[in-house]
């Protein structure tokens, strides 16, 4: 079991807020690439995941358990 | 490559129609179909549209012929749609004289993605967090004149103020302090050439559209006036004009001064009347709803104290402020549609809207449907609370829009009216008056009728930012962090 991150790419538009909460995880360039640095992130980071996920100005960021 | 005005939008539509009839409004004249509604009162006649036939309604506008689709599913449609599908360029043809041929919405389709992404490095969220100290700044600036005690037309006021704030944040404070009396009633003539009209035919001989035209010249030539003068001196600005004059396209190029000033023109159309409304509906909401009122209030002393800085992170602190600007973009928000035209047939829910049809999404409309916010028409922040959170269902809630066009300045949007209430709310406490509270629909985006006044009084001693500057004009010592920003312990939580 664990997290997996899925990114509607067609929704993002490179914002950069989930680099902020998650840079483990996220990383946006100025041209507004993101690039998931880790797609199954460990459960210590749940909480910045679901900033990420709450304050992401598109909604592009979803989280779900995988067993 | 294709560009957006020969791609044949405009097309004779021979074929025989495909998929089941798409509802249509009724009460459509000859000819002109529903023209004059639309002109006059778009917002009802799209509403009738809803009521009549349901998430998807076709009505014409003189040879325009429109689909509105409303709901979440049919807006998803709508917004995750590809350029080459729907296309937002044709459709926003009457900012042409405003932003400039070749930017923007006029530009080619890869020239429009890399222009936008011009503008975004100044909208990420590495930039956000210095804005919110910006935009304090300039509303203690703002009310340093108010007095004790007063009465002041809400829009007005925002207008002034959310002009200073995003040009000081965006623009940088060159430009900021560089803007004269001219500046903003040239701008003014600009923004008064987006109406409806405009939609049609944005090149008719009318005096409005005269004034535009005459105002975007005299604009080009102020900002490039700021352009050379750096070019000259040497002078860097730490400012969105430097980005653009710095910034190139993939192909080398740099941006010439009619695009820069386009670009500049995009950004702040973008962010100021939009902002400038919300903050005054949401004013003018909160002045009706005391009990509402007291609420914000104690939340925004709780946060902050007296005279507590505002950080981006305690904007998070802040939730019954965050429900009501939600609220107040829902019940009003500043763009009442959005319009694409199609580019192929597009197939949705079994319904085949042909080539060439004008798409418009209305967030105004889905925002008052009942089965996807409680009790539509009552402002009530709690809805985006725990347990409720009815904004968490994608393509509800569409203020800003939806998809790869979704309005960029969302976040700083919200910042920015945050800002503004969480120093407003501190300093004075607002009544309402007997004005009336109605929506003007004239113009681009949607405020309230003027006047639309409130009354004010002053509470505390003083005003942060009056004490700061009066604190170092005496020092003479323009340090960082005056006395008022010392003194203050209370941060983020309560």
């Amino acid at each position: 079991m664990g997290l997996r991150v899925i990114v509607d790419r067609q929704l993002c538009q490179g914002h950069g807020v989930c680099m902020s909460e998650a840079p483990e995880v996220f990383e946006v360039g100025r041209d507004g690439k993101l690039k998931l640095l880790n797609e199954r992130p460990p459960e210590a980071l749940r909480e910045q995941l679901d900033e990420a996920v709450k304050y992401c100005p598109t909604g592009a960021l979803s989280i779900v358990e995988e067993r | 490559m294709q560009t957006v005005s020969s791609a044949g939008v405009t097309e004779p539509r021979a074929s025989r129609p495909r998929g089941r009839p798409i509802p249509r409004l009724s009460g459509g004249l000859p000819l002109v179909g529903h023209l004059i509604p639309f002109v006059r009162t778009a917002v009802q006649l799209l509403e009738r549209a809803r009521a009549e036939c349901g998430d998807v309604a076709a009505f014409d506008v003189g040879p325009k012929r429109m689909v509105l689709l409303t709901g979440t599913e049919a807006s998803e449609a709508f917004y995750r749609a590809s350029d080459d599908v729907l296309n937002p360029s044709e459709a926003y043809k009457m900012m042409t004289p405003v932003f400039g041929k070749d930017v923007v919405y006029d530009a080619p389709m890869d020239k429009m993605a890399e222009q936008f992404g011009m503008l975004l490095p100044c909208l990420q969220d590495r930039r956000m967090r210095s804005y919110s100290e910006v935009i304090t700044s300039e509303v203690a600036r703002s009310i340093t004149g108010f007095g004790d005690d007063g009465v002041l037309d809400m829009y007005e006021y925002t207008k002034v103020l959310t002009n200073y704030t995003s040009s000081a944040c965006l623009l940088g404070k060159e430009f900021r302090e560089d803007m004269t009396e001219e500046f903003a009633r040239v701008y003014g003539d600009l923004e008064r050439g987006i109406t409806p009209l405009a939609y049609l035919n944005a090149h008719l001989p009318i005096p409005a559209f005269r004034k535009r035209d005459k105002a975007r010249v005299r604009l080009v030539e102020m900002i490039s006036g700021m352009i050379v003068d750096r070019r000259r001196t040497g002078r860097v600005g730490e400012d969105f004009l430097q980005i653009l004059m710095d910034t190139r396209y993939k192909s080398g190029e740099p941006l010439s001064e009619h695009e820069i000033t386009g670009l500049l023109l995009a950004a702040m159309f973008a962010g100021h009347h939009t902002s400038a409304v919300t903050a005054a509906w949401m004013m003018l909401e909160l002045v009706r709803k005391p009990e509402l009122y007291a609420r914000a209030r104690s939340e925004v002393f709780r946060a902050y104290g007296e005279d507590g800085p505002v950080t981006y992170q305690s904007f998070r602190e802040l939730p019954v402020v965050e429900g009501c600007v939600k609220e107040t973009l829902r019940l009003h928000p500043p763009l009442f549609m959005l319009l694409r035209v199609a580019m192929k047939d597009f197939e949705y829910d079994g319904y085949v809207i042909p080539k060439g049809t004008n798409l418009i999404v209305s967030p105004t409309v889905t925002h008052r449907i009942g089965s996807l916010f409680k009790n539509p028409d009552d402002f009530d922040p709690e809805r985006y609370g725990p347990g409720r959170e009815e904004d968490k269902r994608r393509f509800a809630f569409q203020a800003f829009g939806g998809g790869a066009h979704k309005c960029l300045g969302n976040a700083f949007a919200l910042l920015q009216i945050k800002s503004i209430f969480a120093l407003l709310l501190r300093r004075f406490d607002f009544t309402a008056t007997s004005d009336p509270l109605e929506p003007d629909f004239h113009g681009v985006v949607i405020g309230p009728k003027q006047p639309c006044r409130v009354r004010y009084r002053r509470i505390g001693p003083a005003e942060a930012g009056e004490l700061t500057v009066k604190a170092r004009a005496e020092q003479g010592a323009p340090k960082t962090g005056g006395a008022s920003v010392a003194q203050c312990p209370m941060t983020g939580k309560a």
